[in-house]
């Protein structure tokens, strides 16, 4: 450990004896540590309140607290911190208790200087190399549970999109039939048919509940669909003034307004057109559904040289936050039966994967959603 | 005005489909055979005069695009409507390029697929007429040389 890293240690020292504990202090300080003091355990943990330190060295005998309570109640709050006992001369028991209770080590007095100094130090860098593993094992775990997830959707994914397919078949089998009785009942022989607008009405039901089974296995089929995107330069900005003019109606009818915005130096980037086409169409219509009338849709484009953001902010009723999770899952909807098919971020996260981009939600309950889409800037002549 | 019929043959594995199916159809006025594989569908070509074929892609045995080469080769007149309950419609392409008219995805929408029939069935008597007119002028050309 270089000399100038003295200089992160944040160190505490806790002593009762007034003449040890100031020289200590005074050349601990002059070579860089970061040094605090207090002549009570009472005291230590006052200042430990006020700011966490990275060693705390610490006496065994002092009135009051005394040094092995001191470390409990320190190894209690701050279970980083690491304490280096400080023992009496031939009171070894008092060291090793200390290491049971989690001490990192023990000195006997008269303590050496460069010794004391020694010890902070290893103390230190085992405070940084459990810091380290902890950070790792975090972002191991993170890293599980969103695989973990992925593969939960991609499977998801497949399964469903086999039942869509099962389903169809049979579907195929209702939608004739209740086509053939339709044009049944159209033919002069049951003119005087009893009853028969009841028989029309209910085969009406029938072919309009086909037609909405169908858009959940044709989008569902659509998912998976291995369809070789094609590529082309586009303005992102253009690309969403366009495809606002499909949601347009649907949008004048709630007397939502939708407004369009740019930041950053937009310029145009080579990606599938549809693919971002359909991701649009998506947000854009959950936002729709999920504001009120007289709401506000803002669709934002931003670009920077290495990504583009997608940005569909709605005043809408907002996510609650159980449903934070679920909201990429297919068939998770909250809209009214009939309205939603459950599929459209199902649809839009797994668009944004194959674009090698991500989705990011924020939403509150009442006041809005802002759903955000970072996709990476591809140039044509840069990738492989 | 009288509409010809258009003279379908409808070939799924599904028995209960192509029953609904070809009632509906033949209900509207067009004239429907069917069969439930694609052997039986060449079979059924072999003697039938066939303007349209509407061909599941997903049967046991020789499948849609298989029987449709086969179509291609030995009927290649008759024009093919594919359906497909799946939702790639990559095979459905393959299938347009192999000769196939256009493809479904089914369940059909009934005006759509009726759209489809009409245009095929149009196709087909061009083509037809085209031979007529070319076979006529056939004839002449061998009249004068006499």
């Amino acid at each position: 450990m270089a000399e100038e890293d003295l200089n992160h240690i944040r160190l505490l020292l806790i002593d009762d004896e007034d003449n040890f504990r100031q020289t200590l202090f005074k050349r601990l300080g002059k070579r860089g540590l970061q040094v605090r003091q207090a002549d009570s355990g009472e005291g230590g943990l006052a200042l430990l309140k006020a700011e966490p330190a990275d060693v705390v060295v610490l006496d065994v005998k002092m009135p009051g607290l005394d040094g092995i309570e001191a470390l409990r109640w320190i190894k209690a709050q701050w279970p980083q911190t690491e304490v280096i006992f400080l023992t009496g001369h031939s009171t070894t028991q008092d060291g090793v208790e200390g290491i049971k209770s989690g001490a990192f080590d023990y000195l006997s007095k008269p303590i050496e200087f460069e010794h004391l100094l020694e010890k902070i130090k290893h103390a230190y860098q085992k405070k940084t190399r459990d810091e380290e593993r902890r950070q790792e094992a975090a972002y191991k775990a993170r890293i599980e549970q969103q695989m973990i997830a992925t593969e939960r959707l991609a499977s998801m994914g497949t399964l469903a999109a086999g039942v869509a397919h099962e389903i169809n078949n049979p579907l195929a089998i209702i939608n004739e039939a209740a086509g053939y009785l339709s044009l049944l009942l159209k033919k002069e022989e049951l003119a005087a048919m009893p009853r028969r607008q009841d028989f029309e009405k209910a085969i009406e039901k029938i072919s309009s509940a086909v037609k909405r089974a169908r858009v959940i296995t044709h989008q569902l089929l659509g998912s998976v669909r291995k369809q070789e995107p094609v590529f082309a330069e586009v303005d992102l900005y253009e690309l969403a003034a366009e495809t606002l003019q499909l949601v347009h109606k649907e949008a004048a009818n709630k007397e939502i307004r939708i407004y369009q915005s740019q930041g950053g130096n937009p310029a145009p980037i080579w990606i599938d057109p549809n693919q971002v086409r359909q991701i649009l169409i998506n947000l854009v219509t959950n936002a729709i559904h999920a504001t009120g009338k007289e709401g506000k849709i803002e669709v934002r484009i931003e670009a920077d040289p290495e990504s583009s953001t997608l940005i569909v902010s709605d005043t809408g009723k907002g996510i609650p936050k159980e449903n934070m999770e679920k909201i990429f899952e297919p068939f998770f909807s909250d809209k009214p039966p009939g309205e939603g098919t459950g599929l459209g971020l199902f649809v839009t996260r797994q668009i944004v994967d194959k674009l090698g981009g991500t989705i990011e939600v924020q939403s509150r309950v009442g006041v809005g959603t802002s759903m955000k889409v970072i996709l990476p800037n591809r140039n044509p002549l840069k990738s492989t | 005005m009288i509409e010809i019929p258009t003279r379908i043959l409808l070939v799924d594995d599904e028995k209960d489909f192509v029953e609904m199916l070809s009632m509906r159809l033949t209900e509207s006025g067009e004239q429907v055979t069917v069969a439930y594989s694609g052997q039986e569908c060449l079979e059924k070509l072999a003697r039938t005069e066939v303007d349209v074929v509407i061909l599941d892609i997903k049967m046991p045995g020789m499948d849609g695009i298989q029987t449709l080469r086969e179509i291609k080769g030995m009927f290649p007149l008759v024009e093919v409507i594919l359906l497909t309950g799946h939702g790639t419609t990559e095979t459905a392409v393959k299938g347009m390029k192999l000769g196939a008219f256009d493809y479904l995805l089914k369940p059909a929408d009934f005006e759509n697929l009726s759209a489809k029939l009409q245009g095929a069935k149009k196709k087909k008597d061009e083509q037809d007429e085209r031979i007529r007119q070319a076979e006529a002028r056939l004839l002449l050309r061998k009249g004068g040389n006499i």
